[in-house]
């Protein structure tokens, strides 16, 4: 790994300098994640006096559970719809603020700023809007004739989470797409229009394809960010419900393990989510290792 | 480029105007309800013109709370959130500027496989980790402190790659002018580091605030003691009062109020 | 003011070896030029020098006192980087005095030396600015003061000029030069550029592959070089290098024994008959006019391609057959095997 070319001949002050990151990391991150991984194999008795070694015994339950399938499935509808709903609703907004050329600023202004709102915030502002008796949808929908009530409709409870932790996201793959845009060069879009294609056309053929880095990195973001940040959306809306319809697997864990506790199971849980971070951590460093040796 | 196509441009601003009322709507209606009394959402649906009552419900916000869902002054629970994401922010900061320096400017036995744990924290979010972390924290006795809140955050690989991207740079000479003028490591860390340094700290500290201000899994699990909770958890509370319909003017000055510090 | 002497310099990476048992020694006042291609190893034994590489065997005096183990701040060094590398964040003020302050400098002494040398160099009116509000050339001044107001043992230059443009790296140059002589500090300095090295330089050291090839004044090394390589190396257009066979007979030309190549500078090439000299039928392959002299390149008979440096502008078109007269005495004998001269 890299340094500088010439390095300073300290011993010990760089082990001094690392020390208060690596305690952190060790006593907060890295033994927890141990203790995760023991506890995933081990069954408590009810009153927490003895432990026992049951081997895989946690996870073949888990994936005996119907509720567990349930939710992995659930994880999947909602982790994908909320990265294409947010990722198309950006990348639109993002070539419109980089067609126009004055007011660009104030759109991006306005458009990022949600950012900042916490994940809660984020879904009792949709609670609210959605809320049967008062939010101002379902009022329009019922004008439309759909009866709306997410707290007794499963797939209403979907969607309902899906906006929320889409339109949270929003700021962030914006962001992204206008760096993204703006760094495919002016040259070529030039050429193309002097090859006699028009606006979409470029688009589609020159900028789409040129922005793939930006999109791929931006995916597997999304796939991460609906899997994990959103735990306070749903705690904030519907707490995994109606009847386990928006139960994800980290409201799971929680709700499992910290209301339920239900310590050896939820330590299971935890171990597959760590096996999934890791693998999209992966897919995502390896991206960036690659784009580097351009 | 010159090009000339007003439908297209006419279309451009629709799409962004649209995009923006997207945005902006909900929190709009936020700000609207938080100004209106709460007999007023008994009709059956949210006004959308501002109301009478903005003073009073915010003053009751910030300085009463609201006791039936046991919720202290909201200025408490402000204070709490900006101590904390202070504290987190350049916590952070800190131990990956030093980290980030170790690395890139030393070279010692192992510095590889600090580099690799210090990655792994990426990994290893908290949600995935909550019982046996609570435990230790628990453990260690700092449930309902200001350390337990802040501590388990701090460590950041983010925020030490970033350092290290930066670090590297910086021109091997400058550093090697600083040994030349006689800096020894720490007086170089300090008086040329630093200094250049100042912008991306700048920028980070904004970043790792607001991840610090919209903290939630983790205060919820730590606090039990009122004097301690922080306003985002603060509102859930307040919002999911039992089964009854929470008082939505109230939760929503809260919520505005929650917002307005990181933006 | 110091002499410097390097004695059997190594310096090693795992198995490549950078710097392959160094010896010199540098008078007290002089200015050495280490000239040489990239990766030969000039760059790395100034840092060494300056304590900026580990020393893999072999010993550094810095007037008189073994510096190997010395951290840089304790050689007496000061250094003038490439890039300059100036403190971005301090103003020129700042950058001149860091280093004293570090050293515990008194405030009076600090500001004497700082205003001495902003005199020097005219760089008065810009000590409140911060680098970036300066030109290439002020920022090269401020690199030669902050080297100035430390009034080191000796002065360490590692290609100061390289990233000037061509006008003002003339100039600078010339400025170099004029400020050594005035302060007569020991310097090293290292170039890449041949024209640079010539000019500047007390002595030369050309070095390649780790080694020294030749160590001599600009005059001895351009009239007499020690080895192919410098032959090659110094001079522009480079010296012509030919097989003994390429002259056709021999007899009469007095090579020494062991030769089987020959040197010829191109302004030692002519057109015209001399008496006593060698003459080869030869075709014009190109003129290339540049200004007061011309660059000719020919083709020989027996299949070697030469450069002549001509004055004015010789009416020779492309294809015609000329004849070239070289006189014995402008010969460099070379052995190809050993890469060494054969009359030394």
């Amino acid at each position: 790994m890299q340094t500088k070319r010439t390095i300073f001949p300290n011993k010990l002050l760089p082990y001094v300098l690392l020390l208060p990151q690596l305690a952190v990391t060790l006593i907060f991150f890295i033994w927890p994640a141990l203790q995760a991984v023991k506890s995933s194999f081990e069954r408590e008795d009810p009153f927490g006096f003895r432990t026992t070694f049951i081997w895989f015994e946690n996870y073949t339950r888990l994936f005996a559970d119907p509720n567990y399938v349930n939710s992995l499935s659930r994880t999947a509808v909602f982790a994908v719809s909320v990265t294409i709903l947010s990722m198309c609703v950006s990348l639109l907004l993002a070539v419109a603020v980089n067609r126009v050329l004055r007011t660009n600023r104030i759109y991006t202004t306005l458009l990022v700023w949600p950012y900042a709102v916490a994940p809660v915030v984020v879904g009792i502002l949709w609670w609210f809007i959605f809320n049967p008796t008062i939010g101002i949808l379902p009022y329009m929908m019922r004008g439309l004739g759909v009866a709306w009530n997410p707290r007794v409709n499963g797939d209403q409870a979907m969607i309902l989470v899906i906006i929320a932790a889409s339109w949270k996201q929003i700021s962030y793959n914006f962001l992204f797409f206008v760096a993204g845009l703006q760094s495919v060069p002016q040259s070529l879009t030039e050429a193309a229009a002097i090859d006699g294609a028009g606006p979409f056309k470029r688009f589609f053929t020159i900028v789409l394809p040129l922005l793939s880095p930006t999109t791929f990195f931006l995916l597997i973001v999304n796939i991460n960010y609906a899997m994990f940040d959103t735990f306070g959306i749903i705690d904030a809306t519907t707490s995994g419900g109606p009847n386990q319809a928006t139960n994800t697997l980290v409201y799971k864990v929680y709700a499992d393990g910290f209301l339920g506790l239900n310590i050896g199971s939820s330590a299971a849980q935890s171990v597959i989510l760590m096996l999934i971070v890791i693998a999209l951590t992966a897919i995502q460093f390896r991206f960036i290792e690659r784009r580097v040796q351009y | 480029m010159v090009e000339n196509r007003p439908w297209l441009t006419f279309f451009t601003h629709l799409v962004l105007i649209i995009g923006v009322v997207i945005v902006v709507f909900p929190v709009y209606l936020a700000f609207i309800a938080s100004t209106h009394s709460g007999g007023d959402f008994l009709r059956g649906l949210v006004p959308l013109l501002p109301g009478p009552n903005a003073v009073e419900n915010y003053s009751k916000m910030l300085f009463e709370g609201i006791s039936t869902a046991g919720a202290p002054p909201l200025w408490i629970m402000l204070a709490n959130s900006t101590l904390i994401a202070i504290i987190i922010a350049i916590g952070k900061i800190i131990i990956s500027l030093l980290s980030a320096y170790a690395i890139v400017f030393f070279k010692f036995p192992f510095r590889l496989l600090a580099f690799w744990i210090i990655f792994i924290t990426l990994m290893l979010p908290v949600e995935v980790r909550i019982i046996p972390t609570f435990a230790v924290v628990a453990n260690l006795g700092l449930l309902n402190s200001y350390l337990g809140l802040t501590l388990p955050l701090i460590a950041s690989a983010t925020a030490t790659f970033l350092f290290r991207q930066f670090f590297l740079t910086v021109p091997d000479e400058l550093m090697e002018a600083a040994r030349v003028d006689g800096a020894g490591p720490m007086k170089f860390f300090r008086d040329i580091l630093l200094p250049l340094s100042r912008t991306n700290i700048a920028a980070l500290f904004v970043i790792l605030f607001i991840y610090g201000w919209v903290q939630y899994l983790w205060p919820l699990l730590v606090t039990t003691d009122s004097r301690y909770y922080t306003v985002v958890m603060g509102i859930k509370r307040l919002a999911a009062t039992a089964d009854a319909e929470p008082q939505w003017h109230l939760v929503m000055a809260a919520v505005v109020l929650a917002m307005l510090p990181p933006s | 003011m110091a002499t410097i002497n390097l004695v059997d310099l190594h310096k090693d990476y795992g198995n490549s070896h950078a710097v392959r048992g160094i010896n010199l020694s540098v008078a007290d006042g002089e200015l050495i030029v280490l000239v040489g291609p990239s990766g030969c190893g000039k760059s790395t034994l100034l840092r060494m020098v300056a304590g900026l590489e580990t020393v893999s065997s072999g010993r550094i005096e810095i007037g008189g006192r073994d510096v190997v183990k010395a951290e840089p701040a304790e050689r007496d060094i000061a250094m003038v980087f490439q890039n300059y590398a100036l403190y971005p964040h301090m103003t020129v003020r700042g950058n001149l005095e860091y280093g004293l302050k570090n050293r515990g400098t008194p405030r009076a002494e600090i500001d004497r030396r700082v205003n001495e040398a902003a005199e020097i160099l005219e760089i008065g009116p810009m000590l409140d600015r911060k680098p970036r509000q300066l030109s290439g050339g002020q920022r090269q001044r401020v690199a030669m003061g902050r080297a100035i107001v430390r009034e080191p043992a000796a002065f360490l230059f590692d290609e100061p000029l390289s990233n000037l443009d061509a006008k003002l790296r003339v100039q600078m140059r010339v400025e170099i030069r004029k400020l050594q002589r005035r302060l007569k500090t020991t310097s090293l300095y290292v170039t890449h550029d041949q024209l640079e090295a010539m000019t500047l330089a007390d002595r030369l050291v050309v070095m390649n592959g780790g080694l020294v090839e030749q160590i001599g004044t600009p005059t001895e090394v351009y009239d007499r070089p020690a080895t192919l390589f410098v032959a090659s190396f110094i001079g522009s257009p480079p010296m012509n290098l030919l097989p003994v066979s390429a002259l056709g007979n021999t007899q009469g030309l007095n090579l020494p024994a062991g030769t089987d190549m020959v040197g010829i500078r191109p302004d030692q090439m002519h057109l015209e008959p001399r008496p006593g000299a060698t003459a080869l039928p030869a075709t014009a392959e190109l003129l290339e006019p540049i200004g007061g002299e011309s660059h000719l390149h020919l083709r020989l008979d027996s299949g070697h391609s030469v450069i002549l440096s001509v004055p004015g502008r010789p009416s020779i078109t492309e294809g015609t057959a000329v004849t070239v007269y070289i006189e014995p005495a402008a010969l460099h004998p070379f052995d190809s095997k050993t890469g060494r001269r054969t009359d030394a």
